[in-house]
């Protein structure tokens, strides 16, 4: 299968204070690179401060890289170049309750983006909300209500509605998990992989879990301090760590596979 | 002999359209050395009960309870300021986000040493102080903090959450309590700041053979930490018994149904696979189903259910459920591994 989403030496650094002849810089993300494809899923793991937020930034344009390239089906992806590029890569965050505008309702909030990309009239808009938000397992009369008459697990749904609305390629799910309770997180897991299917769409998944990401994700990227340090098929990598990093992350959480 | 031995306690909430029951009859007891899981999601009542345990709730959440008894005294006969004096005693509890508990304009070690009770120090007005430092040392040391010196000089703020959490597990210890509850320790925290902070406490609990009530939302999290588990739901008591009697044989659907859940129990699922999953979404306090309250979500609901279940005992596996899951085949290899793991 041909690759959807292909990074190539991304990089960046922040300028720290300093002495105008004595500069000092702060590497973020140091070079890294790698490919996706449709319908799979690349999980990115570390610990706090490994650069895998940085990155989650960079590929969905809230952040520029300093170095390296993004293409997306071969096209180039610029920096700045917004329209072009939220169209296709769209993000979900971990706190869905802050992440929504309480002041607007459902069919407003999920409106904007139909608004600002695309060309369809308001008939056309809200037959569109209305089949995402059944699409994600929410009724149609649900676009009336306000975020705060919603339950945490209907509210990451929603967010997950209004990321899939504009029918993009690539989903980033920054921890998108893990605010949720057991039993609501698997129902999103497989809401999600359904999802995956039927759309062909392909998933960053940024998570501490490693049940999680043994269970969602085919490929793993395991970082620290902004470098890649294990990378590679999933089963295959928890099989047989091989950095220290790696080991002690499934050390922590008892995680052993057979 | 039993610590803390509460039987059929329910927590009620006045609101403008009548009185709710938050917690609906839930037993508990913990016994000498023990660490025992309390879990549930949200809005499940595990951390109401857990307050209405040091009773700090306000006034307008009423307590009843058949028995509630600690270490053989009826609490509820007691008034309200010896029962005080006696929980401050014995019991402690630490909570989730150690940052905003612990006072972001005091230095760490002032906190510390206002912990430190009176009664524990020996000797001349003019030796306590001395005393007191070295008290603060000894617990920092206590709980792993070996830059004590550097410790007791800053700002919470200037601390990371893992030593936070250490300190506030210092304060805690500083009055030798019997029991430590500690209400989701190590919500949002990293992996392997959460695994030091279980560890610690898993040393305590051996060392100094103090009881632990290990609250959280995450069952599979827990699992290796603990002796017993109670499970609750929405308020209700689900199941309760011995870590590997829950994990292994869950004799509730909902606990059945949160095992099952658990991408770390099923590890032998392929990948991709889809998961078991209840249906629906957690009810909220207005709109509580009468009866059971798992009901409308069950997959093994009748008729019946609309009365709430009695407690029925198996072996020390007690369950709260009309038609509980009785014969379970086909143990889960790795589960029982990790429960072995966690007697240890």
């Amino acid at each position: 299968m041909s690759v959807l989403l292909d990074v190539k030496d991304i990089a960046k650094s922040y300028k720290l204070k300093g002495h105008w002849y004595h500069k000092r810089k702060f590497n973020a993300l140091s070079p890294l690179s790698f490919a996706i494809e449709a319908k799979k899923t690349l999980a990115i793991v570390g610990e706090t401060g490994s650069g895998k937020s940085t990155l989650a930034k960079i590929l969905v344009g809230a952040e520029n890289p300093t170095s390296g390239k993004i293409y997306l089906n071969g096209q180039l992806l610029q920096n700045q170049h917004f329209k072009q590029r939220c169209q296709h890569i769209r993000m979900i965050f971990q706190d869905s309750g802050t992440t929504l505008n309480p002041s607007l309702t459902i069919q407003e909030l999920l409106d904007e983006p139909l608004i600002l990309n695309t060309a369809l009239n308001e008939k056309q808009r809200k037959q569109l909300i209305r089949t995402t938000l059944q699409k994600v397992g929410l009724l149609g009369d649900h676009m009336n209500f306000y975020p705060h008459m919603f339950s945490g697990g209907q509210k990451q749904r929603i967010s997950l509605a209004r990321a899939i609305i504009l029918q993009p390629q690539v989903i980033i799910l920054d921890e998108a998990l893990a605010a949720l309770d057991p039993s609501l997180r698997s129902q999103m897991i497989n809401l999600l992989l359904d999802l995956q299917q039927q759309m062909g769409l392909a998933y960053i998944l940024i998570s501490h879990n490693l049940g999680i990401v043994r269970h969602f994700s085919d490929e793993v990227m395991i970082m620290s301090q902004g470098e890649v340090v294990e990378s590679g098929k999933t089963i295959e990598v928890m099989r047989n760590p091989q950095h220290k990093t790696t080991q002690k992350l499934m050390m922590s959480q008892n995680f052993q596979l057979k | 002999m039993n610590l803390l031995d509460i039987r059929n306690l329910s927590i009620e909430l006045d609101t403008p359209s009548g009185r709710v029951l938050a917690v609906d009859r839930v037993s508990l007891s913990i016994k000498e050395g023990e660490v025992r899981g309390l879990v549930g999601e949200s809005g499940s009542g595990k951390s109401l009960l857990a307050q209405a345990i040091i009773g700090v709730l306000e006034d307008k959440w009423h307590v009843h309870a058949d028995r509630f008894h600690w270490r053989g005294i009826d609490l509820l006969r007691l008034s309200i300021d010896e029962r005080r004096a006696l929980l401050c005693r014995d019991i402690a509890m630490i909570f989730q986000e150690p940052m905003s508990c612990l006072d972001p304009t005091t230095l760490i070690g002032e906190q510390l040493s206002e912990a430190i009770d009176t009664s524990q120090l020996t000797g001349y007005f003019w030796q306590r102080k001395k005393q007191r430092k070295d008290a603060v040392i000894k617990l920092l040391h206590k709980v792993g903090i070996k830059k004590h010196v550097q410790c007791i000089n800053s700002y919470p703020h200037q601390l990371t959450e893992a030593i936070c959490q250490r300190v506030m597990i210092a304060i805690a210890l500083a009055g030798r309590p019997i029991l430590l509850i500690a209400d989701e320790p190590t919500a949002a925290m990293e992996s392997t700041t959460q695994g030091q902070i279980f560890r610690l406490l898993a040393n305590l609990n051996q060392l100094k053979n103090m009881s632990i009530l290990l609250i959280s939302h995450d069952l599979e999290n827990l699992t290796h930490w603990t002796n017993t588990i109670t499970v609750m739901y929405s308020g209700q008591f689900v199941e309760a018994g011995s870590t590997e009697q829950i994990f292994n044989k869950p004799m509730h659907p909902y606990t059945r149904a949160l095992v099952d859940s658990s991408t770390k129990a099923n590890l032998q699922l392929p990948s991709k696979s889809r998961l078991m999953t209840l249906p629906g979404s957690i009810p909220v306090l207005q709109h509580l189903p009468i009866g059971c309250r798992l009901g409308p979500r069950c997959p093994r609901a009748q008729q019946s259910c609309v009365a709430a279940p009695k407690v029925s005992n198996y072996h020390g596996h007690k369950v709260s459920c009309h038609f509980p899951l009785l014969r379970e085949t086909g143990k889960k290899e790795s589960v029982r591994h990790k429960a072995s793991k966690g007697k240890r």
